[in-house]
């Protein structure tokens, strides 16, 4: 066995390629162990903690990569550096003739077409000043990172306000504009229909069902989860309401969030009330977004629907309990206001007793990982260990479509869904999605239920599906 | 109409920095994106980006002083005497080009320098005797910066030495620089010889008059033009100047020949020495590049790079928001070609005020105007254009005046930004001659060097320092 | 060799561009695989002839059309350049392949551009003095059939414009398009209950009016406009006008479009809505 530690100084690489790289090393046959990261602290860390020999990186730092293998011989290491670099080659920005070089900023890149929005998905610590410029430069910002600041996130909002530019984020995940996604987003079909969230996964869980229910949308503009806190005092989603308000092209506006604080949810429905467009105030953990979506529907007249479903071949599973395995806090948080009334106390932490619904999004599950959305491996994984513990009687899992996210989430699932049907397990799918969604719903839908999941669009239903089954068992 | 109600009414043009993947998602989408290759600022700077980017006074201040560099009008009114223009000089006071140095730190060139100016201006008898009361402190060293001038190589300027007197006919100031002695033993490369100390005082008995007859007959030149006119002519205006000082003698020509004030065989001999010297101009292209630095400097908040400059053992840079102070690190190795059998050995550490050029939006920022630089400093012509592309990244403007003809007479990049420097790990790209670090050596190479990150990292947060 | 195999055999070579596509074109997309025909092509736009109707594909650079299909890409890319008069074109669920080119429709945009409501007054003062006729067009009687939508006398007035003036857009059919494009829109946004009737009343007269004088591809945006659907400059005057937008620039950007199509739709835009103004302040202009 051939252990090899290697520096590479001044190479940079964003985090989610050189996962995607670590994940492609490994699968090189004859590497046993792999890591290729940027030496940062906390890399360097899970280095030692992999075994590897510290010396090699004690001038490293976070400017430089380092590539960790532990192979079975020379021929794999060599394999693996093949890899590593097919893995690392990327798509330079058109240079516009005599090859110039890339743009080093979002600033530069931004002048080269002249952008109207700046999306920043960089470290968190080194999101604000790429915003600032972004702003000063008259700009509008989206801010995917999230572990920025919060005086810094109300320095941006407050200079937007000041401007006319929206300041989406941080920490916001999705944002559509004239059907165009930003970040995680569904394909939507054109409509008249806005959009104002806090929570990315329930703008898409939104859009879902609309669009299942054959309404558009038009816009859906993030705010990043710390909008509605009561030191930001929904500066975005004021400005958002404001902006949807004139916006002709829309005619109902609904807005999202997870419960703000008092001051700042009476804030919100102030400004919805004093709206002449008819707003659905939809704050999850006092209702569900299905119910909001049935509340849209309700006001544009059209009658409740019926949210697809592809229910399992069979009924039969055995007792236990419920298994809640998520890719976001969103949908768990949903699913635990739906279930808890049925199914009593539900524990959100790996090792609860009882009922459980893990957020595998949380940083507690994505060190060195992209998010769970793209990178399935922590919840397969978990997956196979709810199916081999007795104690579990019932799967709960999301599977969110669109643009961003998984390829074929339904393949890699798949083979799983049957061990676990095969092992008495009843598995409950909440699948997000659109019609329009690259991945193909109705597809994917298809793929797991065979499997033998049973497959809902309304995440409020799958919840309920599972809290049923698990109650059906417990009195066998 | 407002920016957010237009936001909504068209479809996003998006750029992005960081993970590829909400790009490719965009273009799945059939929207328009623009990535950048984005990598974490410079260690140690982040504190002092951010406090900056607060701040927010940081992008109209470098709008303000890079104004000011682009608005001076340099000429050359006259020649004068080094002891009758500065104030501080003293019959003991030597300047020399870079940050502040002492003489236990100076390295082969600039001592031969000394050396040679001693003995030039009658201080010392013998090259030992001038080491000897050098390293007692009989001389008193300033940098040239410190007194409105500049010096190529060493740079050392002593009072009797003719100096150029650059005007700004736009404005009220005043640069200043010593004339340029040619190539071989001179005393900017540090040697001291006889030849090195006969021809400077040819220079104040008959150059230095000479010169300034010829401006009092035909009036003030005006250097810009020249310069605008030699980049379109392959120059770069640091280490390519047969153009510039061709076009130069052509404007002098006139009045050297009839007109001046001066005995005929010794305007003969100005123009035989001009002629012979390729590099004649540089000095004064310098010192209409420090006319600029000056008017520049003091903007507060303002993260423009006002001077770049190197004394044989330091790299140093001032930025406008920062004033006086020096931000120094050892000078870099040049990655170069050496003459003959020369080796890197051979060299010594970077040394001169030339970098004003490149402060300026010449030099190294202006090589894809004069690709054929790189015979001279190694590398492509391809590369040459690359590099001076690159350039656009870090700096605030495009030059109004210097254009390149190959990139369709796109301004040079003016105006370094220590900020995008630290932010995009991009360097200032230098051209520049090696000097031989035995003294008197003279030239022993020519090639490319990068300034040094440590300098604007701790401009930086120096400037950051100064923000309230 | 069906159309399905003649897309297998060819998969290898396509070269697969995502596009955008007007909504108005939807139902030509959803059914089975058909073939088309290429009217004409350009680097920046191929015209295709698909079931009765005119589909544009179109560069991003180019003027987006009620009836196109935008690539992501720029004519500089040259990917239409590979289309030729005469090749083949297959029509299928959310694609078509132009010869080597497949165009994958994966977003779609509304044609009708959406705008707020507004009055008379406001319109009145949008408009303030922008030219409503180009030299050699005589809109008289257009107006005039505006003002008193009158179905009939709309069709009588379209007679005299269609075809006239040269280019795939006669000037004459591009003041007719404004005026009627402003009529559907501007009328809605006024509330004019008059002016949408007429257009429903002279649909069809209209369209087959445009079939038989003029060519294909103007009589298909001649179509589009009575519906309301124009292209996206013209989109941005009809909302600047409703109070939404700068009036000028959009006015400006609309005039540069093609040579003559431009400053003829536009001054036939200002027609139509200087016909909606005049028939709500003329006593007997209109039953409203």
């Amino acid at each position: 066995m051939i252990a090899r530690v290697e520096i590479h100084p001044g190479r940079y690489h964003d985090s989610v390629r050189l996962m995607q790289a670590s994940k492609a090393l490994q699968n090189v046959e004859g590497i046993t162990d792999a890591l290729v990261a940027m030496a940062t602290e906390l890399n360097l860390s899970l280095l030692a903690d992999m075994g590897f020999d510290m010396d090699a990186v004690a001038d490293a730092g976070p400017n430089d990569l380092v590539l960790a293998l532990r192979a079975e011989d020379e021929g794999a290491i060599a394999t693996a550096h093949q890899v590593l670099d097919d893995a690392l080659t990327h798509k330079t920005a058109p240079s516009g003739g005599l090859d110039a070089p890339d743009p080093k900023t979002a600033g530069s890149a931004a002048a080269v077409a002249d952008a109207n929005v700046v999306l920043l998905s960089v470290p968190g610590e080194h999101a604000f000043v790429e915003a600032m410029e972004a702003l000063e430069a008259g700009r509008h910002v989206m801010i995917f990172s999230d572990n920025v600041p919060i005086e810094q996130e109300i320095s941006l909002k407050t200079y937007g306000g000041d401007h006319d530019l929206l300041v989406m984020g941080p920490d916001c995940g999705t944002t559509i504009i004239n059907g165009i996604g930003l970040g995680f987003a569904n394909a939507v079909e054109p409509g008249s229909v806005s959009m104002v969230g806090a929570s990315g996964t329930g703008i898409q869980q939104m859009c879902a069902l609309l669009d299942d229910a054959g309404v558009g949308v038009r816009h859906a503009l993030g705010t990043g989860s710390r909008d509605l806190s009561e030191d930001v005092g929904a500066a975005s989603t004021l400005q958002a309401l404001e902006a949807l308000e004139e916006d002709p092209a829309t005619d109902l506006i609904v807005v999202i969030s997870k419960p703000p604080a008092d001051p700042v949810a009476e804030k919100v429905r102030q400004a919805a009330a004093a709206c002449s467009k008819p707003v659905v105030v939809t704050f999850m953990g006092e209702t569900t977004l299905e119910e909001g979506a049935g509340e849209v529907l309700a006001v544009l007249g059209k009658p409740p629907a019926e949210y697809g479903t592809w229910p399992a071949a069979n009924d039969d599973h055995r007792p236990g309990f419920v298994r809640g395995l998520f890719s976001g806090g969103t949908l768990s948080s949903e699913a635990q206001f739906v279930a808890a009334p049925i199914l009593g106390e539900i524990g959100s932490h790996e090792g609860d007793e009882g009922h459980t619904f893990i957020d595998y999004g949380d940083d507690e599950y994505t060190q060195g990982r992209a998010h769970p959305m793209i990178d399935q491996t922590v919840r397969l994984e978990r997956l196979a260990a709810a199916t081999r513990d007795d104690s579990v009687g019932v799967i709960l899992m999301d599977v969110v479509l669109g643009y961003g996210a998984n390829a074929d989430p339904a393949a890699e699932l798949a083979p799983l869904i049957e061990e676990a049907v095969t092992a008495g397990a009843a598995v409950v799918v909440s699948l997000c999605g659109t019609r329009g969604d690259p991945q193909g719903r109705d597809a994917q839908a298809a793929a797991l239920n065979t499997a033998g999941a049973s497959v809902f669009l309304s995440n409020a239903a799958a919840a309920r599906e599972a809290a049923r089954l698990a109650t059906a068992r417990t009195s066998a | 109409m407002s920016d957010l109600s237009h936001l909504l009414d068209g479809e996003p043009i998006v750029a992005t920095a960081g993970t590829d993947m909400l790009a490719e998602s965009i273009e799945q989408q059939g929207a328009q994106v623009t990535r950048s290759d984005w990598r974490p600022p410079e260690a140690g700077t982040e504190a002092a980006l951010a406090a900056l980017a607060a701040d927010g006074r940081n992008k109209e201040a470098n709008t303000t002083a890079v104004e000011r560099l682009l608005a001076v009008r340099p000429q050359l009114v006259d020649v004068s005497v080094a002891r009758d223009v500065f104030p501080d000089m003293t019959p003991r006071t030597f300047f020399h080009a870079g940050p502040p140095l002492t003489w236990d730190r100076a390295s082969g060139p600039m001592r031969g320098a000394i050396i040679g100016a001693m003995i030039y201006e009658g201080l010392a008898d013998s090259p030992k005797d001038a080491e000897a009361k050098a390293a007692r402190g009989e001389i008193e060293l300033s940098p040239c910066h410190h007194h409105g001038a500049v010096g190529p190589m060493a740079g050392v300027t002593s009072p009797s030495m003719p100096v150029a007197v650059v005007a700004d006919g736009a404005g009220d100031g005043v640069a200043y620089s010593t004339l340029n002695e040619g190539l071989g033993k001179v005393l900017r490369y540090g040697a001291f010889a006889q030849e090195a100390i006969d021809r400077l005082h040819w220079m104040d008995a008959v150059l230095g008059p000479v010169m300034s007859a010829v401006l009092e007959s035909r009036g003030p030149i005006d250097l810009q033009s020249l310069i605008a006119q030699a980049l379109q002519m392959g120059d770069d205006g640091h280490n390519r100047n047969r153009a510039v000082t061709s076009l130069f003698l052509r404007d002098l020509g006139g009045a050297l020949v009839d007109g001046a004030d001066a005995p005929v065989d010794q305007r003969a001999e100005v123009f035989r020495f001009i002629d012979g010297n390729d590099h004649f101009m540089l000095n004064l292209v310098m010192a209409a590049g420090k006319l600029g630095s000056d008017a520049a400097s003091g903007v507060p908040a303002s993260s423009l790079v006002t001077v770049m400059a190197r004394n044989g053992t330091d790299f140093g840079i001032r930025l406008s928001g920062t004033g006086e102070e020096w931000f120094v690190a050892p000078a870099p190795p040049v990655d170069g070609l050496y003459l003959g059998s020369f080796t890197e050995e051979d060299a010594s550490p970077d040394i001169g005020d030339s970098t004003i050029t490149e402060t300026v939006g010449l030099g190294g920022f202006a090589m894809a105007a004069a690709p054929a630089i790189v015979g001279f400093v190694g590398g492509t012509a391809a590369g040459a254009v690359r590099r001076t592309l690159a350039m656009y990244e870090i700096t605030l403007a495009e030059h109004p005046m210097y254009q390149i003809p190959m990139l369709e007479f796109r301004g040079t990049p003016v105006g370094i930004d220590a900020a995008r420097v630290v932010r995009t790990g991009v360097l200032p790209q230098i051209n520049t001659g090696v000097a031989g670090k035995v003294p008197g050596t003279g030239m022993v190479g020519a090639g490319l060097v990068e300034a040094p990150m440590e300098c604007f990292a701790q401009a930086m947060r120096a400037l950051s320092a100064t923000l309230d | 060799m069906t159309a399905r195999a003649v897309q297998a055999r060819c998969t290898s070579l396509l070269v697969r561009v995502p596009a955008v596509a007007s909504l108005a074109l939807r139902p030509l997309f959803v059914s089975e695989t058909a073939t088309a025909s290429v009217l004409g092509a350009s680097s920046h736009a191929v015209w295709l002839h698909v079931g009765g109707d005119v589909v544009v594909v179109s560069t991003r650079d180019a003027t987006r059309l009620p009836n196109g299909v935008e690539i992501a890409a720029t004519s500089e890319a040259g990917l239409l350049d590979v289309v030729s008069h005469g090749a083949s074109v297959v029509v299928g669920p959310g694609s078509l392949e132009l010869g080597s080119l497949a165009v994958d429709l994966v977003r779609w945009w509304d044609p009708r551009p959406a705008l707020p409501r507004t009055t008379s007054d406001d319109l009145g003062v949008a408009i303030g003095g922008l030219p409503h006729s180009v030299p050699g067009i005589n809109s008289g009687a257009l107006r005039s059939a505006l003002v008193a939508a009158s179905p009939d006398d709309l069709v009588d007035a379209s007679m005299t414009l269609l075809g006239r003036g040269p280019g795939l857009t006669p000037e004459g059919d591009d003041v007719l398009a404004g005026a009627l494009a402003a009529m559907r829109t501007l009328g809605t946004a006024l509330g004019s209950r008059a002016a949408l009737t007429m257009l429903d009343d002279a649909e069809g007269a209209l369209a087959d009016a445009a079939g038989s004088r003029t060519t294909t591809f103007s009589a298909a945006l001649i179509r589009c406009a009575t519906r309301g659907e124009v292209a996206a400059p013209a989109g941005g005057l009809l909302r600047a006008l409703a109070g939404r937008g700068d009036v000028d620039s959009n006015h400006c950007d609309l005039q540069r479009v093609g040579h003559t199509s431009g400053p003829a739709l536009a001054a036939g835009i200002v027609l139509g809505a200087q016909s909606l103004i005049e028939a709500e302040t003329t006593p007997n202009g209109g039953v409203q």
